[in-house]
């Protein structure tokens, strides 16, 4: 009886000892598991945050650079607008000066012809104004006008830098041929000829 | 030994083994709430490192690209500089050229 009760007892305890292990057992492995797949979990986030940043770093990238180049570009424009400007002004010197150059009366005549020939009546009025013009000059402008034509003599130049408007004598016929409105009427030529000139454009 | 003595010895045995068990229970949640003590430590850590190299895969990139902005300004100033170069050089030509084209066309 006594030797049997020993034996019960033993079975009991070491059942429970066996399911105590076994238990132990198992959530040692689910620690295991556990730990696996937070390691992972925290390898993906890892890599996450890092994808971003190398995402965010390419844009910070971009945006500093594309602002700079952008900026660079605008400054590359200015000065270029700067030099066609000034070389601009200088053209305009010159034409507003022409009266004192050798050139002028060939230039006047040039402008009053065609002028002349743009309003195509018998009886134009050429107004004719640039700076420092002399009674010399004007001479050799009358030459080439028609018989019917009238002479108007500007004191001063006309739109600023000088030249030759004529219209028909009611006025309903203008042609504008001062230097500003050849400026403006060759502007795109200008420009072009100034770029390649002086950029090789 | 008296039947109820040995009774006795069995109940007193199976409330061992019922300790020994809710013991070994007790010994596995505490392991749990360590393991997962321990997976968020490694989910911090691993987050604190990503953060770290985030910031300097950030300012490494801003180095980099300050560094490309600098060399864009040199390479402006020096086109800059060739345009005024130019300009002297050419100008005298241009204005000729321009003059002759409002004179002439």
């Amino acid at each position: 009886m006594s030797e049997s009760l020993e034996k019960l007892q033993n079975r009991i305890l070491s059942d429970a000892k066996h399911k105590a292990d076994e238990t132990i057992k198992d959530y040692q492995a689910k620690s295991q598991q556990i730990l696996e797949e937070a390691k992972q979990r925290a390898q993906r986030e890892f890599e996450e945050i890092i994808a971003k940043a190398n995402v965010e770093a390419e844009s910070i990238r971009r945006s500093i650079l594309s602002s700079k180049v952008r900026v660079n570009r605008l400054r590359i424009l200015d000065e270029k607008n700067r030099i066609v400007e000034d070389i601009i002004h200088s053209v305009e010197d010159q034409l507003s000066s022409i009266s004192k150059s050798e050139q002028f009366e060939e230039t006047a005549q040039r402008l009053v012809t065609e002028a002349v020939k743009a309003v195509d009546t018998d009886q134009p009025v050429v107004r004719i104004g640039f700076r420092d013009m002399s009674k010399r000059n004007l001479d050799e402008v009358s030459k080439v006008l028609p018989k019917g034509a009238k002479l108007v003599i500007d004191e001063k130049p006309i739109d600023n830098l000088g030249g030759v408007v004529a219209t028909d004598p009611k006025g309903k016929v203008v042609f504008n041929n001062t230097f500003k409105s050849r400026l403006e009427r060759l502007d795109n030529q200008l420009l072009t000829l100034i770029s390649s000139t002086v950029f090789g454009e | 030994m008296s039947g109820i003595d040995a009774v006795k010895k069995i109940v007193e045995t199976e409330a061992q083994a019922r300790r020994i068990v809710d013991e070994a229970s007790a010994r596995a949640q505490q392991i749990i709430s360590e393991t997962r003590e321990q997976a968020e430590r490694i989910r911090q850590e691993a987050i604190a490192r990503a953060q770290q190299q985030r910031e300097e895969i950030l300012s490494e990139a801003k180095n980099k690209a300050e560094a490309e902005a600098l060399q864009s300004d040199k390479e402006t100033e020096q086109i800059l500089n060739s345009y005024r170069k130019l300009s002297e050089e050419r100008k005298a030509t241009a204005v000729s050229k321009a003059v002759d084209l409002i004179l002439n066309a």
